[in-house]
C-alpha cells in the first residue's frame, strides 16, 4: 500500500509533464498563427488577439482539468 | 556597480558552497513545515503574522437555535457546550483558569456532534467584502464626477479618473459591444463591469501583504460563474432555446445525441469559467509558496550557508513569479468577463437575419 501511494506521486508528476506538454505545444500554436496573421495583416491585430486569448482560454480550461487530477494524486 | 553586485554574487556563492556541511540545528522539522494548503484555505481568523491575528465572528446553527458570538476563543469560553476540534481529539480539555485557545478552529459540540451549519464570517468572505465595498466606493466616486460634468463636457481631471475611464470604456467598447452585439450591449455591461472589478480586486489582495485571494477558494468563483450562467439562461431568445434543444437542419435521429451533448454543454461552460479562475489564482500562490519552500528545502538537503545563498536566486525568481502573477490578475479578470460576455452574446444573439444561411450550411455538410 505504501509502494502504490509511492506510484501515486510519481503519476501525479508524469501527468503533469505531459499536460504541459500538450498545453504549451498547443498555445504555442496559436501564437504561432497569430503572429503570423498579424504581421499579414497588422490592421486587424485587435480582433487577432481576441480570438488568441479566448482559444488560449479555451485550452487552458482542458489544462486544468487535468492539473486537478494530477493535484489529487499528488495530495492522496 | 555591476561588478560589485557580481563580486558579491559570487562571494555568496562560494561561501554556500565551501560550507555545505553545516546542518540546520532545528531539523525536527514539525513546527517548521510551511503548509501550503493551509496557506490556501479558509480561515475564521485574519492573520497580521507577527502583530496581531484576528478572530472572526461565528455564527452556528447547532440544535438550540442560532447562535452568535465575536469570535472562535469566545465560543469555546462560553457555556454553549461547543469545543474546538482539537480538544475532542485529545481529550484534553482546562476550564477556569485561563482563556483556552482555539486550536483547529472547528467547533464541535461537547460530544462529539458536529453543528447542524456553520455560516460564520471566514477571512476570504471579509477580503470579498473588503472588494464589493470597494467597487461600489469606486463606482459611487466615479459616478459623482461624470454627473457634475467632468469627462462629460470637459477632459477627465486626475490619474484615479483617467485610468479607470480608460478601463470601463474597453470593457463596454471591447468586450460587450464587440460580443454581445449594439443592440442589448447597454443591458449587460452594468454585470460585466462589475464583475471584472471585482474580480480584478479579489485577485489583486492576494499579492499585498497579509492579503488572502478570495478566488483562490473554488466557493467564489462558483457563485461568481453560476451569476454568469443564470444571466445567460434567463436572457436566452426563442432561437437559443432551439438551438439548444432541437438544433434546426440537423436530421432527426441526429438530434439523440446532439440535444444531450447542447444540454451539458449548459453545464460545462460556468463549470470551466469557475475551474480555470480558481485554479490559475490557486496555482500561482502555489507557486510562490513552493519556491519560497526551496529555500528550506535546499538548506534542509546542503546546510544552512547554502539556504541562504540560494534565496538570492529564489528570491529573484520569486519576483518574476510576482510579476507574472500581477500580470494573470488583470488577465483572469479579462478572461471571466470576456468569456461571460461571449456567453451572454450567444444567448441574447438574433438568428433572424442570418438564420436561413446556416440551415443551408448545415444541409450541404
Amino acid at each position: 500500500m505504501e509502494e502504490l501511494a509511492n506510484f501515486a506521486h510519481l503519476a501525479a508528476g508524469i501527468g503533469a509533464a505531459i499536460t504541459l506538454l500538450g498545453a504549451g505545444f498547443g498555445i504555442g500554436m496559436i501564437g504561432k498563427s497569430a503572429m503570423d496573421a498579424t504581421a499579414r495583416q497588422p490592421e486587424a491585430s485587435g480582433d487577432i488577439r481576441t480570438s488568441m486569448i479566448i482559444s488560449a482560454g479555451l485550452i487552458e480550461g482542458a489544462t486544468f482539468f487535468a492539473l486537478a487530477i494530477c493535484i489529487i494524486l499528488a495530495f492522496k | 556597480m555591476s561588478r560589485l553586485a557580481r563580486f558579491l554574487f559570487l562571494l555568496v556563492l562560494f561561501t554556500t558552497l565551501s560550507t555545505d556541511s553545516v546542518r540546520a540545528a532545528e531539523s525536527d522539522g514539525e513546527d517548521n513545515t510551511i503548509d501550503i494548503l493551509d496557506k490556501l484555505s479558509n480561515h475564521y481568523y485574519l492573520d497580521f503574522k507577527p502583530f496581531a491575528k484576528v478572530e472572526l465572528p461565528r455564527i452556528l446553527l447547532t440544535d438550540s437555535g442560532v447562535l452568535f458570538f465575536s469570535s472562535t476563543t469566545s465560543a469555546i469560553n462560553s457555556d454553549s457546550g461547543l469545543i474546538d476540534l482539537h480538544y475532542l481529539d485529545n481529550e484534553v480539555r482546562f476550564k477556569g483558569n485561563g482563556l483556552i485557545e482555539p486550536v483547529t478552529y472547528k467547533l464541535v459540540h461537547a460530544d462529539g456532534r458536529h453543528v447542524k451549519m456553520d455560516l460564520s464570517v471566514s477571512s476570504h468572505l471579509v477580503w470579498m467584502w473588503v472588494a464589493g465595498f470597494l467597487t461600489i466606493f469606486l463606482f459611487a466616486r466615479l459616478n459623482k464626477r461624470y454627473r457634475a460634468g467632468i469627462g462629460r463636457t470637459s477632459e477627465p481631471k486626475g490619474s484615479f479618473q483617467n485610468i479607470f475611464e480608460s478601463l470601463v470604456i474597453f470593457i463596454r467598447d471591447d468586450i460587450a459591444l464587440a460580443n454581445i452585439g449594439k443592440d442589448k450591449y447597454m443591458k449587460f455591461t452594468p454585470y460585466l463591469l462589475s464583475v471584472f472589478f471585482l474580480i480584478l480586486f479579489m485577485n489583486l489582495f492576494g499579492l499585498a501583504p497579509w492579503g488572502v485571494t478570495p478566488t483562490a477558494d473554488v466557493s467564489v468563483t462558483v457563485v461568481l460563474a453560476l451569476c454568469t450562467f443564470f444571466i445567460t439562461q434567463f436572457n436566452g431568445t426563442k432561437d437559443y432555446w432551439k438551438h439548444v434543444l432541437a438544433m434546426p437542419g440537423v436530421p432527426k435521429f441526429m438530434l439523440v445525441i446532439i440535444t444531450p451533448v447542447e444540454i451539458l454543454g449548459l453545464f460545462t461552460k460556468p463549470f470551466a469559467l469557475c475551474v480555470r479562475l480558481f485554479a490559475n489564482m490557486a496555482a500561482g500562490k502555489m507557486l510562490i509558496y513552493s519556491i519560497i519552500g526551496l529555500i528550506f528545502l535546499f538548506a534542509d538537503m546542503f546546510g544552512t550557508y547554502v539556504g541562504l545563498g540560494s534565496s538570492v536566486i529564489w528570491i529573484s525568481f520569486n519576483l518574476f513569479i510576482y510579476a507574472l502573477k500581477l500580470f494573470a490578475a488583470f488577465l483572469q479578470a479579462y478572461i471571466f468577463t470576456m468569456f461571460s460576455a461571449l456567453f451572454i452574446g450567444m444567448a441574447v444573439e438574433d438568428h433572424s437575419h442570418h438564420g436561413e444561411a446556416a440551415h443551408v450550411i448545415h444541409e450541404s455538410h
